[in-house]
C-alpha cells in the first residue's frame, strides 16, 4: 500500500498564534487554521488545492512541507510520519520535497545572480563537488526551465516576472525532489507567461515523474496541470476528486458558486444579470465551529442529526430546544436542553431573552397530519400544521433576529421541503404550509440581510424518519440533510436542494415546472 | 450588433498617441501611436500584457503625465478637448464629474488615516461644493448604492478596518460620486477573490448603466472582458492591433496575437492539455514589427 502513496495526511491540524490578539504580557492565544485534513499524493500524482483568500491553502502547503509543524495529525512521507521529526532530522529528507513561493521576488536574494541561487542547494546538499560539476548542472537546470547559460549571470531584478518564476522551478526541482509544492506560482503573471509556466509544469511532471502539489485560487489554472483537486474552505476540505468530474458536476455549494464565479473568455450577455441583487453586497456567510446554535424539534428525525453534526463540526453550544425536555438526555457537555414549545409565542419570546449567544438558528420543528385537502377534517389539519411550520417559523425569525445582529449576523436555516416547490397529492395541507414557509423565509432573507443574516432555505425530498414516509422515495439520511445545510450555511448558499432526488427535481421546476405539477399529481399513494 | 465603430460622436478619442521613456542618451518608446474611440455610455476594455501600455493610456486619458515617460506626439480629446497637456489646476477640473478613476489597489488608494466616510465627502465637497451635511448624506446613499452593508457604521471606520472587497466598493461609490461622463478602471477586480471579483464587476457594470458613464476598463483578462465590455481593444508593445465588438474579437479575432491570447486562457471546462502558450515565433515577429515602426517613425523623439 506504502508503495504507490508518497505523501499522506490524514486529521492534518494546525494552530498558529494570533498576533491580532495578543495580550499586552504574555503569549498570543492559538487560532486554528486547518481542521483535519485528509489527503494522498501518489508518485508523479498531481493534486491542486483551491480557495479563496484565509481558506488556509497556503498554510496547508506549508505545513505538508514542514515549514510549519502540524498541532496534529498524520504525516507520512514515503512512508515515514515526519509530522513532528526534528529538523536535524528533517534535513536529509528536504531534498525530496520542495517549495516553489508565489512571489519569485521576494524569495530570491536580490544580491545574488541567478547562477548561484539555482546553485545553492547543490552545495547544501553536497550534490556537486567542485564549481565547474555545479555550474554544469545549473546550466542543464536553466536549460531545462528554457532559459539560457547567460541567464546565470544576471540578478533576479534584470528578469521578468515569468523568468524569475522559471528560476524557482529550476532551484526547486536543482535536487531533483520527488515531490514539488507550487504556491500560486503564477498568479501574479499575464496570460502568456502563465501559460509557458503551466506548459512547462506539465512536460517537468511527464519527464521526471514529479508529484505536484498546485495552491492557486484559480480553478481554470488547476484544471491545465492538476488530475485531482481539492476545495478547501475555512481551513476544511470541502470537496476533493477528480477535476474532470467535480468541475462538471460540483457537489458542495462553494464549489458550484466559486465555478459560477469564474469569468470564463466567452460572451454572455446575462452574466451580470444573473449575479442577484442580493450577491451584489457583500458574502453572508458564517463559520459553523465555535457557533452557537439553536435547533428546534432537537429531540428526534433531523433535528437530532443537527445536534449530532454540530457536535461533530465543532458548534461551541448548542440549544437543543423541544417540547418537553422530560427524558432528554443530552449527548453531549456542549448540549443544553430547552423546553420550547413554538406554538406558544410567549415562550419564544422567553427563549430569546434567555438564549442571547445565539449564531445559527435552525428552524427545524415541523407538523405533517399526513392528510388530503378532501379530508373532513382538512381545515383544522391545516390549521394545526401552518401554527407550527408557518407561524412557529416567523415567530422564531422575528424574536431571534435581533439576537442575531446582536451578535454579527449569524444565520438562519429554515427546514423546508421539496413540497415547498410542487404539491403532492394526499399530503396537500401540509404542502401548503411548507409553500408559505418558504414565501416567508424569502421575506425573512430581504429583510435581515442589512443586518449581516444569512437565511438557508433547505428543501429536501423524503427524510428516512418518521416523517418522511408518506413522501415519494429514496430516502435521505438525515444527517447528510443536516451536513448539506451546514455546508451551505458556511458557502453562503440561500437555496438547497439535498439529495439526487430533490437535486433533480429542483432541475425539472427550473425547465418545466408545469410538467413536475403534473408527473407529482400522478403520484397517489395507496 | 455590428464590429463598426461607434456611430455617436465618441465621447474620448485617443489619436495616434506616442509615449516615450527618455534621458541618458536612450530613448525607449512606449505607445507606437495608438488610437481608440470610446462612445458614450459604453463599456470598452483594453487588454494586453504587461508592458503592453495599456496602464500608460488609462494615465494618459486622465491627463496624468505619466513620469518617467513623455507623451511625445498624438492627442487624447475628452469630448473634443484635448487633455494631454493640461495644467494640474485644469486637470482637476476635470477630474469629478468629467472622469473618475477606478484604482487597481483598494489599499494604497485610500488614505489610512482618514475615515471612510470624510474621504468620500471630501470628493464631494471639492468637485460639486457640497456643504458639510449634504456630502455627509450623499456619502451614506452611495455607500448604500454599492451594495455596502452597514453603512452607517462604515463611515465611520478606516480603511484598515474593513475588507478589500469592501475597499473596493467604497472607490467606486467615489468614483462614481460626481456621477462623471467617463471611467477609467485599472484592473480593478485583480487584487480580489473570484467570489468578491464576480459581485464588483456586476457593481461596476450597474452602476455604469445606472449612470450612463463611459469605461475605459483595463485588464489582462479577457474573460473580464468578455462579461462586462461592449468593445475591445488589444494592444502589443505599444501597438493597437485589433480592435471591435466584443463578440467578434472572442469568437473570430483577427489577429494571431488575439488568437493566441485566447488560447493561452486557461478554462476550467476543459482539459488542460488544451491551453497553448503564445508562440515565440509570434512574439518575435511582433518585436519585430514594433522596432520598424520605430524605425519608420524615428521622428518622435
Amino acid at each position: 500500500m506504502a508503495e504507490s502513496v508518497l505523501l499522506e495526511a490524514a486529521g492534518l491540524r494546525l494552530s498558529l498564534p494570533d498576533y491580532s490578539r495578543k495580550p499586552p504580557f504574555g503569549p498570543a492565544p492559538p487560532v486554528d487554521i486547518l481542521h483535519g485534513i485528509d489527503l494522498a499524493i501518489a508518485p508523479g500524482d498531481t493534486l491542486g488545492v483551491v480557495g479563496e483568500s484565509g481558506s488556509g491553502k497556503t498554510s496547508l502547503g506549508r505545513t505538508l512541507v514542514r515549514l510549519h509543524r502540524p498541532t496534529a495529525g498524520r504525516l507520512l512521507f514515503d512512508g515515514r510520519d515526519i509530522a513532528n521529526l526534528t529538523e536535524e532530522r528533517l534535513r536529509p529528507l528536504r531534498a525530496q520535497f520542495q517549495m516553489i513561493f508565489q512571489d519569485p521576488q521576494s524569495s530570491l536574494n536580490p544580491r545574488r545572480r541567478v547562477a548561484d541561487i539555482v546553485a545553492q542547494p547543490l552545495h547544501l546538499h553536497g550534490r556537486a563537488a567542485t564549481r565547474a560539476e555545479a555550474r554544469r548542472q545549473v546550466d542543464a537546470l536553466l536549460e531545462r526551465v528554457a532559459l539560457r547559460p547567460a541567464h546565470g549571470e544576471r540578478y533576479p531584478h534584470e528578469l521578468s516576472g515569468g523568468e524569475r518564476q522559471r528560476i524557482g522551478i529550476a532551484r526547486a526541482i536543482a535536487l531533483r525532489p520527488r515531490l514539488v509544492v507550487a504556491d500560486e506560482i503564477v498568479s501574479g503573471l499575464d496570460m502568456s507567461s502563465q501559460a509557458q509556466i503551466l506548459a512547462l509544469l506539465r512536460e517537468l511532471r511527464r519527464d521526471l515523474g514529479l508529484a505536484l502539489l498546485f495552491i492557486s485560487h484559480d480553478l481554470s489554472v488547476v484544471r491545465t496541470v492538476c488530475d485531482r483537486v481539492m476545495v478547501m474552505l475555512n481551513g476544511r476540505a470541502v470537496e476533493q476528486g477528480e477535476c474532470a468530474a467535480i468541475f462538471a458536476s460540483p457537489r458542495h455549494p462553494y464549489t458550484r458558486r466559486l465555478l459560477n464565479a469564474i469569468p470564463l473568455p466567452d460572451v454572455d450577455p446575462g452574466w451580470v444579470a444573473r449575479t442577484a441583487d442580493n450577491q451584489l453586497g457583500e458574502e453572508l456567510s458564517m463559520n459553523v465551529k465555535d457557533s452557537v446554535a439553536l435547533v428546534t424539534g432537537a429531540n428526534r428525525g433531523v433535528g437530532e442529526a443537527f445536534v449530532r453534526v454540530l457536535l461533530d463540526r465543532g458548534a461551541a453550544k448548542i440549544y437543543a430546544a423541544m417540547r418537553s425536555t422530560d427524558g432528554y438526555e443530552a449527548p453531549d457537555g456542549r448540549v443544553r436542553p430547552l423546553a420550547l414549545d413554538v406554538t406558544d409565542h410567549g415562550r419564544i419570546a422567553e427563549a430569546a431573552a434567555e438564549c442571547g449567544d445565539v449564531t445559527l438558528l435552525i428552524n427545524n420543528a415541523g407538523v405533517n397530519r399526513n392528510r388530503p385537502i378532501s379530508d373532513d377534517d382538512a381545515l383544522r389539519n391545516a390549521r394545526d400544521e401552518m401554527e407550527v411550520n408557518y407561524f412557529g417559523t416567523m415567530e422564531m425569525c422575528r424574536r431571534f433576529g435581533p439576537v442575531l445582529a446582536a451578535n454579527g449576523g449569524g444565520a438562519i436555516v429554515n427546514m423546508l421541503s421539496l413540497l415547498s416547490r410542487v404539491n403532492l397529492p394526499m399530503i396537500g395541507t401540509y404542502c401548503g404550509s411548507k409553500a408559505a414557509a418558504l414565501s416567508l423565509t424569502q421575506g425573512v432573507r430581504a429583510e435581515l440581510a442589512a443586518q449581516g443574516t444569512l437565511t438557508v432555505a433547505v428543501m429536501p425530498g423524503a427524510i428516512n424518519t418518521r416523517m418522511g414516509d408518506m413522501n415519494p422515495p429514496p430516502l435521505e439520511d438525515p444527517a447528510d440533510v443536516a451536513n448539506a445545510a451546514l455546508d451551505a450555511v458556511e458557502a453562503g448558499e440561500e437555496d438547497i436542494y439535498p439529495g439526487v432526488m430533490a437535486e433533480g427535481v429542483s432541475q425539472g421546476l427550473a425547465a418545466d415546472a408545469k410538467a413536475v405539477e403534473k408527473e407529482f399529481a400522478a403520484y397517489l399513494p395507496g | 450588433m455590428t464590429g463598426a465603430p461607434p456611430r455617436d460622436r465618441p465621447i474620448l478619442s485617443v489619436r495616434d498617441l506616442h509615449l516615450a521613456i527618455a534621458g541618458r542618451g536612450r530613448h525607449t518608446p512606449i505607445l507606437r501611436g495608438a488610437s481608440l474611440d470610446i462612445a458614450p455610455s459604453e463599456v470598452h476594455g483594453l487588454v494586453g500584457e504587461s508592458g503592453a501600455g495599456k496602464t500608460m493610456i488609462g494615465k494618459a486619458v486622465l491627463g496624468i503625465q505619466p513620469s518617467p515617460a513623455r507623451i511625445s506626439g498624438g492627442s487624447v480629446l475628452f469630448e473634443g478637448r484635448d487633455v494631454t497637456h493640461l495644467s494640474e489646476r485644469e486637470r482637476r477640473a476635470l477630474m469629478g464629474r468629467g472622469m473618475g478613476l477606478i484604482p487597481q489597489d483598494p489599499m494604497t488608494s485610500l488614505n489610512p488615516a482618514h475615515r471612510i466616510g470624510a474621504q468620500i465627502a471630501d470628493v464631494l465637497r471639492l468637485h460639486l461644493g457640497m456643504d458639510r451635511p449634504a456630502a455627509g448624506a450623499r456619502a451614506l446613499e452611495l455607500l448604500n448604492e454599492v451594495h455596502v452593508r452597514a453603512p452607517e457604521r462604515v463611515l465611520r471606520q478606516y480603511p484598515h478596518e474593513i475588507s478589500g472587497g469592501m475597499r473596493q466598493r467604497v472607490l467606486i461609490a467615489i468614483a462614481f460620486a460626481c456621477r462623471p461622463r467617463l471611467i477609467v478602471a485599472d484592473e480593478p477586480t485583480t487584487a480580489l477573490d473570484v467570489t468578491v471579483q464576480r459581485q464588483v464587476l456586476a457593481l461596476i457594470k450597474r452602476m455604469q448603466a445606472q449612470e450612463g458613464a463611459s469605461i475605459l476598463f483595463v485588464t489582462h483578462d479577457l474573460g473580464v472582458v468578455a462579461k462586462i465590455c461592449d468593445r475591445v481593444t488589444v494592444l502589443h508593445g505599444g501597438r493597437v492591433l485589433e480592435t471591435g465588438e466584443t463578440r467578434r474579437i472572442v469568437e473570430a479575432p483577427e489577429h494571431d496575437y488575439t488568437r493566441a491570447l485566447i488560447a493561452a486562457t486557461p478554462r476550467h471546462d476543459r482539459p488542460g492539455d488544451l491551453l497553448r502558450p503564445v508562440p515565440e515565433a509570434l512574439t518575435a515577429r511582433l518585436n519585430a514589427e514594433a522596432l520598424a515602426y520605430d524605425a519608420a517613425h524615428g521622428s518622435h523623439g
